[in-house]
Order: structure tokens, then sequence, then C-alpha cells
């Protein structure tokens, strides 16, 4: 059906085609043999064939649609905010955090609060960093302001609690040393942009 | 001489010698600047001052150029936004852009300047240079963020004096250097605060707060009497701990100065408290049995006062150690002058071209003094003439004559000083000077009549005198006379004395309190000594808050009384609390402010209406001058008495550079060496040897110190401090000088 035709309310201008519905039996007699009539036909099994299949695939066929939650979880967009993870860095397995506070002063619901000092190493280190979920409300401002990727939003959508504040520590969000090798980069807000490399004004270096 | 002038297009009003700078900031028209900073002499390194003269070719550096009547000013042309945004940057080449975690990030000079003028590509370069940070002690120096401003030099010579800081020049490769890394400098931190970067940072605080986090509250330093304007800068202790803790201390740089104590001794708030009732009832029950009440004068005029309504109302004697010598000197002082305070000020002694320091180890007395006096030794070339017993090492840069006299011999000394200054005509004072014993205090004092002349000599043709007198006289056994002889210099001579007091707020108690002399009966110390002692060292009867957890009002050596506020919240029992339960009826503290004596130059002013603020040319508005209020003039003078000699070795009772009393002591940053400091002559004439193990007993208080040659020093005084001496630290009533028995202890 071409547009012009569906958009055309006119009745009677149409190619409509009335169903050919059966006459409906109004004596008791005439209903009783309707109900005989179609039971005996099989018409149910037309229907029911498409189930049937449908459960010989998923039982015989390996084609199961249903998601066994929480066994298995469907993949969720990379733009998704849930839980933040915490990155490191590929080379050297250190934590990407510099500890600016830059989410920290960003975060609008107060959430984000961390302790920095001067460690050995003449570097700002973390000491202590905790997110209170009980308050976050994943605006995702915090991956977005930071200037390391370090603070990301991770697909850990599950946070509910038996708590009504429910802390993070920086060790909880911190991507596991041993799972280094499958840390994914971050595609979502506050990632860089596919055109980066086109936006960067090059500094002149003197050697 | 008044001038006008216009700045884009606007009528300025100035006073001829003022630079273009100064006016245009007085009326509100912004110059933009990089290296300028009002207390010194300007720089003039960066030249983003420049301002274009109608009439005059090329750019003027407005921090240094005077202006002049009918000049026209603009002070934004493009051809000067140019230049400015050039100099931006050149600022910029290689700074490390390591903004996420600079202390300085948020009020960066460097970072604001280059927002504004929208520095956001760089077409200079310069080739990177390995700089390694320097650890300098209290401060660390990362010369990759060094912008090369010059300021922390500047300060360091020109109102520290420590002469610590220089440049090594060499182009791109310039850096600041530290000729002073194994020697102490005094730790004042001024370098640091003037800063524009991140460059010199306190090693304590480095990298533990970013600036926006900290609440800045404003107060007054409460380790001397100069009462320095600062602010404590709070936040949360830790993340698992949401008591606020002091960070660290700034002030207003631009304008004014700390010492090292102010700037780092800042901790020692008396922590942990709650409320107490059982102590709190024993408290009162005390107050009202007492006979005694005994203090020491740190503490604000309204617990001075509430203690002086508390004396009135139940005849409880007051006694304060630290001020009642101070007391009686002021007030024999006023009897002669006929007014009620000395005419010194900071601000005059740095504009002096003659000062004399007289009875002061004045750079660990009151470091706000020596910085005064450096800014007129480096501005005003003053002489400065310091007379004391003991040479004073760190004062050497700017001192022109050291007189030395013995010690005990300062009523001599004064007199021979009021006759060499004083020419007037009024007889008696002609008689009573030209009847002094001159060849006997000479010899007795030890002062040869050629210093003196050298001394009258070089303050010819000089203008701005100031005597800076200090705490060796006010306890001194003459002290009356000496007060009086002083009150001549001041009515007769064109010299402004500053009678520096001895405690943070020894005025504003002499001034407040009718102060005993004997304790007797039932004593109760208020931050000393006592049956029943109140104190907010810990560990006492009853606590009380430190200074830095109250509110309340200061007696500056200024004769300004100047606010300070809460920097940490207090949750236990205040005085004004036993002072209600005692029946004076006021709900906070600071509903005494008014209520100070105006008797004696106090104001009723509310302490919320009092201002605490510098305004845009660096005014001083913080709280209010005291009004000098005329008293009963008394010419009499005494004879002078036979000096007393001290042959032998001698302690002097003097804490040393940033400590002042228990409560810098009780600060983790300030380095807190007690030993008996002397020269190896003293060792000789003590019989003892470096590293002796010694006791003494001093105003009744037991010492223990290792004694420690010092080889700077020089003849038989040795320095003995007292601020480690907990609650007996402020029971130091007697002449500085002294002579006790010394025990060798078994090692």
């Amino acid at each position: 059906m071409s547009l012009e035709e569906f958009k055309n309310r006119n009745v009677g201008e149409q190619s409509y085609r009335m169903l050919d519905l059966e006459h409906t039996p109004e004596t008791g007699l005439g209903k009783f043999g309707q109900v005989a009539k179609r039971t005996v036909k099989g018409e149910l099994f037309v229907g029911l064939w498409v189930t049937l299949r449908e459960m010989k695939n998923a039982l015989f066929g390996g084609k199961m649609h249903t998601i066994k939650y929480p066994l298995e979880k469907l993949p969720i967009s990379p733009r998704y905010r849930a839980i933040h993870d915490m990155l490191r860095l590929l080379e050297s397995g250190h934590y990407r955090c510099i500890g600016c506070g830059l989410c920290e002063k960003i975060c609008i619901s107060d959430c984000i609060k961390m302790d920095t000092r001067y460690d050995e190493n003449q570097r700002k280190e973390v000491s202590e960093y905790t997110i209170n979920f009980g308050r976050c409300i994943f605006c995702g401002y915090c991956a977005e302001v930071c200037p390391e990727l370090a603070i990301v939003h991770g697909g850990r959508y599950e946070t509910a609690s038996e708590q009504r504040a429910s802390f993070s520590l920086f060790e909880d969000m911190l991507t596991p040393i041993d799972a280094l090798k499958q840390q994914k980069e971050f595609d979502g807000f506050g990632a860089v942009s596919p055109n980066a490399d086109e936006n960067i004004k090059k500094t002149p270096l003197a050697y | 001489m008044s001038i006008s002038i216009k700045i884009n297009g606007k009528d300025c009003e100035g006073v001829a010698g003022d630079t273009i700078l100064n006016i245009a900031r007085a009326n509100d028209i912004y110059i933009p600047t990089m290296c300028y900073l009002t207390k010194v002499a300007p720089i003039a390194s960066c030249r983003m001052c420049v301002v274009a003269v109608e009439g005059v070719e090329g750019m003027i550096l407005s921090c240094q150029e005077k202006a002049i009547n009918g000049a026209i000013i603009t002070t934004s042309t493009p051809e000067i936004e140019k230049q400015r945004k050039n100099i931006m940057k050149l600022y910029d080449v290689n700074h490390p852009l390591e903004c996420g975690v600079c202390d300085k990030s948020g009020e960066c000079d460097l970072q604001n300047k280059t927002m504004e003028f929208e520095v956001d590509k760089q077409t200079f370069t310069a080739k990177e240079q390995h700089r390694p940070v320097q650890d300098w002690g209290f401060i660390s120096y990362d010369p990759s963020l060094c912008i090369m401003c010059e300021k922390c030099v500047r300060v360091c010579t020109e109102i520290v004096g420590d002469n610590v800081l220089a440049i090594s020049s060499g182009g791109y490769n310039s850096t600041i250097i530290n000729t002073k890394l194994d020697e102490d400098c005094s730790n004042c931190g001024e370098c640091m605060s003037v800063c524009p970067v991140g460059a010199l940072v306190s090693t304590d605080f480095k990298y533990s707060s970013n600036a926006w986090e900290l609440n800045k509250i404003p107060a007054s330093c409460s380790h001397c009497s100069s009462a320095c304007q600062l602010s404590y800068e709070v936040k949360a202790d830790s993340i698992f701990n949401n008591e606020k803790k002091i960070y660290r201390v700034t002030n207003n740089y631009e304008f004014s100065s700390l010492c090292g104590a102010g700037r780092f001794g800042f901790d020692y708030a008396n922590n942990n408290v709650t409320k107490d009732e059982i102590a709190f009832d024993n408290a009162v029950e005390a107050f009202k049995k007492a006979d005694t009440i005994r203090f020491s004068a740190t503490i604000t005029n309204e617990e001075a006062l509430i203690l002086q309504n508390i004396k009135e109302k139940y005849d409880i004697n007051l006694v304060c150690d630290e001020a009642r010598g101070y007391q009686k000197f002021l007030n024999e002082f006023n009897s002669i002058t006929g007014k009620s305070l000395y005419s010194g000020n900071l601000e005059n002694i740095s504009k002096s071209q003659g000062i004399i320091v007289l009875g002061s180890r004045i750079n660990d007395d009151n470091p706000m003094v020596k910085y005064h006096i450096t800014m007129a030794s480096r501005r005003k070339r003053a002489r400065v003439i310091y007379m004391h017993p003991m040479e004073d090492y760190s004062m050497k840069e700017i001192i022109t004559q050291f007189i030395k006299y013995e010690v005990g011999s300062e009523e001599g000394v004064t007199a021979l000083l009021a006759r060499t200054l004083i020419n007037s005509d009024d007889e008696n004072i002609k008689n009573y000077l030209d009847d002094l014993d001159i060849g006997n205090l000479s010899a007795e004092s030890n002062i040869g009549e050629e210093e003196l002349a050298d001394l009258s000599k070089s303050l010819n043709r000089k203008s701005g005198f100031s005597l800076v007198i200090g705490s060796d006289l006010y306890n001194h056994p003459q002290a009356k006379n000496i007060a009086k002889l002083l009150g001549l210099i001041e009515i007769h001579t064109n010299f402004e004395v500053l009678i520096v007091p001895p405690a943070t707020n020894a005025l504003g108690v002499s001034l407040i309190c009718d102060l005993s002399d004997e304790v007797n009966g039932y004593t109760i110390g208020y931050n000393t000594e006592g049956d029943f002692v109140l104190s907010a060292l810990g560990n006492t009867d009853l606590d009380i808050p430190a200074l830095n957890q109250q509110e309340g009002t200061f007696t500056t050596v200024d004769k300004r009384v100047v606010p300070t506020n809460v920097g940490l919240e207090y949750h236990g029992y205040v005085l004004n609390d036993i002072a209600n339960a005692l029946g004076l009826n006021n709900k906070y503290t600071i509903d005494y402010t008014p209520h100070l004596p105006i008797k004696n130059g106090y104001k009723s002013i509310k302490f919320d209406e009092l201002p605490d603020y510098f305004d845009s040319i660096g005014n001083e508005h913080r709280g209010y001058l005291l009004d000098i209020v005329n008293h009963e003039q008394n010419l009499d003078l005494d004879e002078i008495s036979t000096l007393p000699t001290y042959d032998g070795s001698v302690i002097y009772n003097c804490n040393k550079g940033t400590q002042f009393s228990a409560f810098t002591n009780k600060s983790e940053y300030l380095s807190n060496e007690t030993v008996l400091k002397g020269s190896s002559q003293f060792a000789t004439v003590a019989k003892l040897k470096d590293k002796d193990k010694i006791k003494f007993t001093l105003n009744g208080v037991n010492y223990e110190r290792v004694f420690k040659i010092d080889t700077l020093m020089k003849g038989t005084i040795a320095i003995n401090p007292t601020f480690d001496m907990g609650l007996s630290s402020t029971l130091v009533s007697s002449y500085r000088f002294s002579q006790p028995k010394l025990e060798k202890m078994d090692s």
C-alpha cells in the first residue's frame, strides 16, 4: 500500500476486503454445533504448532531466547551509566587517577570524597577514595570531567543493596591487576572523541 | 601634594610620588600584573603592567612610574593587549601541565592570567631543562614551575631580612637558589606565601588538599603581640573523620606578612573535648572559693574582661605574671608622657631612618617588629642601633651599630641614651640630665662615650625615629625609673617609642585588668599553674578552648584591637559558661566586646561590626585603633641607683625563632629544640662541657636542660628557652637575665 493510499480515509474508495465471517448461531443447538465443530477440526494446533516449533528449537536446536538473569546478562551500551570503574594505565599497571579532585568538585550530589598525600615517589597519591552510591545519581559528570579517563562508568547496574547508603572504595572499583588485559577503553561520556587527533593544537618543540 | 590624572577617561586623585598602578588600584581600575607585590619595591620584571601615556612614546611600566599631574593614561589598547598576551605565552613556555596535581591550582596567578588572556595555543618554544624538585625543609621548591617573578627573593631580603634566597641568573636557565641550606633560615614561609605559582609550597601541606576545598576562616595570630592577620584553612580531617582540621594558614600576603610560628604553628587546638559537667561544677565551685586567679596573657580581651568582672564581683586577686611588669612599666611611662599609650607603631618603624632597639632580642621576641626594621633598613637606609648585652647573629645584616652593655645596667643605659638624645630647654630636665654621673654610668654599663657620640652623629640629618623597647626592661629591678626616662625621650625628642608587649595580649590585659603582684590563698590557674587549673593545653581540671577555637579580640603592639574567629569548633565549656554560672549574664563571650573599658581607649563597637580587611591599596581595616586618652602627668624622676653587677655566667630567658609559648610547642611542625645554648666562653666560666646535663631553678620553675655550645654566640650569657614548660612557661615574672645555680646532673 502506498503512503497516499494509506492516508486516504474516505471509506469506500479503498480496496478493502470484507472478512468471510460465518453466520453467528442463534439457537442453543447451533451454538453447540459450532463448538463441537471447532473442537474436532484441530484449529488449536495451527497456533500451538508455532509454540511447539520454538520449543523444539530452544531445547534441541540451541536457539533459546530467554536470558537466564542473573546467570546471564544482556550486553549494554557503552554510554550506559552504571557503577563506576577505576581504570589503570595499560603500560605500567599503575592506576590512572592523579588525585586532581575534579570529580569531587563537580559531583552535584556531593557523593565523591577523596584524600590525597605526597608519597615517597614525589607523586600525589590518592590515599582514600569513596563514592556513596546511596547518593550518586549516575549523572556521569565525574567521568566526563576526569582529565585522565581514570573514573568511568562500568557495566555493573545492579545497585540495589540491603543498606540505604552503600559506599565503594577505590579498590572496589579499580581494575584488578590480573584483569588488566581485559580492561576495556571507555566509550561513553568524557571519552576521547573519534576525531580527537584533528583537534589537537601542536606545540612547537625546540628540539 | 595632591595630583589629578585621567585613567581610561576617569578622573583619579592621588598624591605626588604615587605610582600610576597605585592610583589606578585606589580607583578600582584594573591593570594586570604578574610580578608586582605591593609590600615590596616594584620588581618590574614581568612588563604586564604597561600602559600608554598620551604624549609619551612607547609603553610605560605603571608599577614603577610615578604619576605626573594631568597625565592622560590608557590601560588597554590593542597593541598593549597583544604585548600582554605574548608575555603570557612566554610565561607558559614549558610550564608543566600538571595543574591536576599542583597545590596552587585554583588560586594560581599563572592559571588565572592564562585564562584571562585566552592563551589557547603556544607559538614560542624553548628547550626543556632537567630541574629536579628541591627540599628546603619547611618548603619545597620545584624550579620547573617557577616563573622567575622574584617576589620570593624580594620578601626574603626586603621584609624578612634573612637574605636566604637569591637568583642564579642564566637566561632561560635562571632559578631561585637557597644560599643558606646548611644554616637555618628563620622558616617564616614568606617566600612560599607570595609565590604566584606552585613553585614554592609547604612540604607538609603538599598534595594534601586542593585550594578550593578549604574553608578560609579569617583570624588573628595568637602567638605574639603583633596578632597578624591570617586565615585558617579548614576541611574535614579525612573521609572517615568529619572533624574539621586546619590544613594550613594563609594570609593577605599582598599587604601583610607572617612569621614561621604564625604560618606553621597552627595545630595547637584543644581537640576531642566534650562537656564534662562534673569538671564544670568543680570549676564553678573553685571560682566561688578562690582567692586568686592566675592567668597567662595568651588570652582574648573578652576573657580578660570576664576575669576582671569576676574579680570585681567576688573580690578575687588577679595575677598575670607575663603582663604585670609590663602594666607597671606602661603606667610609669604614661605618668611622664601624660598619654595612655606610647606613640610608636609598626608602620612608622618601617618608615623611620633612625631606629634604636633597646632591651630586646627582637628577632625572637617579636619577628614582626624585626620585619619592619628590615623594611626601614632596606628602603630608607635606616640607621639601626641595637643595644643589648648579647649580639644577635640573625640581625647582623640590618644592624648598623651594635652597642653592648653590661647585664643589669639598663637603667644607666637608658639614662645615657636620654642624655644623648634629649635636647630640651626645660630647666628641670636639663639639670637632671646634667647631674648624671656620666663617667660612672659609662663605666658600669660599659658603653663608651664615643659610642654614644657615634650614635648621635649617625642620626644627624635623618628624619623619622623609632625607639623599640623590649621585655628585658619590664621586670628590671629599676623598671620604674627606666620607664620614666623613656617617657622623657618620648616627649622631648622626635623618637616614637614602641613598648613591645611581652606576650600575645599583654597590652590588652594591662589595659583591662587590675592586676595584683602576689599570689595568695586558693588559686585558679587559667592556662597556668594553680590549685585548680583550666587550660587549653589539655589534661587539666577543666579544658578550655585554645585561641584558634575562640572568637574575640586581641590588643596588638600596634595599639589596634583586632578580631579573631573560630577556626575549629570547640565542644566543651568556655570561660563565659563559668561566668554565667557565677551570675554574669552574657550569652556569648563576644557580647563583652563593646564593654571593653572606654576609659583606657577601647571603643564601644560590637564584635560583629568590627571590620577585618585590607583595602585595594593595602590600608589596614582590622578592628579599630585604640584611642589615646590623656593621663595625669607626673614629672618626678628618681636618682639613678647603683647599677647591679652580674659577674660570671648569666642565663637569659628567651624563646628562639618560631617558638613563643606552650602553644607553639604543641605544634608538631615547628622545631622544638630545648637546649641551653651558650658560647664556649660561657662553658668555661660556668665550668660546663658540650652536652652536659644540668638543672636549675628560675621563678620557682625547675629546668632540666642539656647544654650546647653555639659557635655563633659570644660572651658569658646563655639562652634558656621557656616555651616547653607547659603551664609553668608563663611564670616568668622576673628580670630576664639571672644567675641561678647550675647543678650538673649525671647523664
